[in-house]
């Protein structure tokens, strides 16, 4: 299973081994991951559980798609080039390493 | 016509109460069936419903979205039979008030609204989550924040559950919920106008909205509609439906308990199983093929939601209410497209807000009494006994 870390706002890391085609939002609410908010619960509609994707994985990560992208533009905290929102983003192989930042508030 | 067809009627009370073996034979049948009780087809499947919902262009809304010409005819002009360009600009002009960014200020008064009316009825030990506890936030955000007049308001129980009624094929519940509907219409062309309305309050800034030339003065009373008609009900048996499948499962809520970052995934599982709103349809405009079935323009094809959201397509174990589901974001329950439910994100606020009371409190419901409603479109549950510990 691959290994994603999780910053915290606060600075706390998490490394969490996550099911192939879990969200990384998923995995970090059911670890009880501080600071994603995910409002919708994952359906790419309210912009609160937002972070930003580092590592050399991070690179290698299918652009958002058109939802995401304009869900995105919603977010609280600020928007950067590596900003995503974890529901959108699926647990596979090739993320093993990737880390998932967490932004600083999510409203 | 090459298509299916069925006799199954859908909008009889038994249907109504038990639909999901006739949404099966329906699914299993193909993926457009001709209902000829209705003269009009149903899409049962999850892709099916989910693709039509995502092509305005050919399954319009403006065209109607209900089972009968004499409430589309009544709809014309809101926001729910709409297709662009005119939807674009009654969605941005409805939705401000209710974007996350606007709920961001309402979540804290929310939140306390819950906390009180949950310390009260678990302290009570015993009470109907229908009326007295899901009923409350919706009714209070309607009337206080819509900024409907106080005169009329005890109306708006009754005029909810009707509106709905008449989006069904005409029957005789749809016959009786007309004249209902009748007085909501009145009340929104009377009393839902400027100098009667709360300064500031959501139904006025659509009157502001018209001032500053957004939108023609003449469709405001229809907007009232869209804030009046698909906010209670739906939020309400939502609510209801929570509690009653955590009765019923309670190892889902004893997860919930042990950590209530799922609750927005268990709202999500909620409204998939036990989706408020079950059926809308959608007018044909163009020629259109679904699996080698024409459906000719000007035809009329029910989206079924409810259907969609336990196609074992989609769901391996679609009958299962599982909060960890992983695909229970993908459910169509708030619809799906450009007419995705506008007031989403304000329904989940409520539920959540509820829920997170309840969970500081509650092991465990013991239901005690249950009694379904019947509704051409909603699905809930009209009473809901619980005895909390």
């Amino acid at each position: 299973m691959p290994r994603v870390t999780f910053i915290e706002p606060q600075g706390r890391t998490v490394a969490i081994d996550i099911t192939v085609g879990c969200s990384l939002m998923q995995a970090a609410t059911s670890h009880g991951v501080a600071g994603i908010a995910a409002d919708c619960g994952g359906a790419c509609a309210c912009a609160t559980c937002h972070g930003y994707v580092e590592g050399d994985v991070a690179t290698a990560l299918d652009a958002p798609d058109a939802s995401e992208a304009a869900m995105l533009e919603a977010v609280a905290a600020e928007f950067r080039p590596n900003s995503r929102l974890s529901c959108q983003v699926k647990a596979s192989a090739g993320i093993d390493g990737l880390v998932f930042r967490i932004a600083e508030r999510q409203d | 016509m090459n298509a299916p067809v069925s006799d199954i009627e859908l909008y009889s009370t038994p249907a109504l109460l038990e639909p999901f073996e006739n949404y099966r034979a329906l699914r299993d049948l193909g993926a457009a069936v001709w209902l000829s009780a209705y003269d009009m087809f149903v899409l049962t499947r999850f892709a099916d419903v989910r693709a039509a919902l995502a092509n305005p262009a050919v399954f319009s809304s403006a065209g109607g979205v209900t089972m009968n010409q004499e409430m589309n005819d009544k709809l014309r002009g809101g926001l729910l039979c709409s297709d662009s360009p005119q939807h674009d600009v009654l969605r941005k002009i409805i939705e401000r008030p209710v974007t996350m960014k606007a709920l961001a200020e309402l979540r804290q008064r929310v939140s306390d609204e819950a906390e009180v009316v949950v310390e009260r009825l678990v302290a009570q030990r015993e009470f109907d989550v229908a009326t007295e506890l899901a009923q409350h936030l919706p009714v209070t955000i309607v009337s206080e924040l819509v900024g409907l007049p106080e005169e009329g308001r005890e109306r708006m129980l009754q005029w909810a559950p009707a509106n709905f009624d008449c989006f069904g094929p005409i029957n005789e519940r749809t016959t009786a919920a007309f004249p209902i509907v009748g007085e909501m219409v009145n009340y929104a062309f009377t009393q839902c106008v400027p100098g009667k309305l709360k300064p500031g309050g959501w139904a006025q800034m659509i009157w502001d909205a018209a001032d500053r030339g957004e939108i023609d003065a003449s469709i405001c009373p229809f907007l009232m509609n869209d804030y009046m008609g698909p906010s209670l009900d739906t939020t309400i048996f939502a609510t209801t439906s929570a509690i009653w499948l955590f009765a019923r499962h309670p190892e889902q809520w004893r997860q919930v308990c042990a950590n209530p970052a799922l609750i927005p995934a268990a709202i999500n599982e909620v409204v998939r199983i036990e989706s408020p709103i079950q059926t809308f349809s959608r007018y044909v405009a163009q020629d259109h093929v679904i699996d080698g079935v024409t459906l000719p323009a000007g035809s009329r094809a029910i989206v079924a939601f409810g259907s969609a959201n336990r196609d074992e397509r989609k769901w391996g174990d679609p009958e299962v209410f599982r909060i960890d589901r992983e695909a229970s974001a993908e459910h169509l329950g708030f619809g799906f497209g450009e007419h995705q439910c506008v007031g989403a994100n304000l329904a989940r606020l409520e539920i959540r807000a509820l829920l997170s009371a309840l969970a500081k409190r509650v092991e465990r419901f013991e239901l005690v009494e249950m009694k379904r409603g019947v509704n051409n479109v909603l699905r809930g549950i009209e009473h809901c006994v619980v005895r909390v510990h």
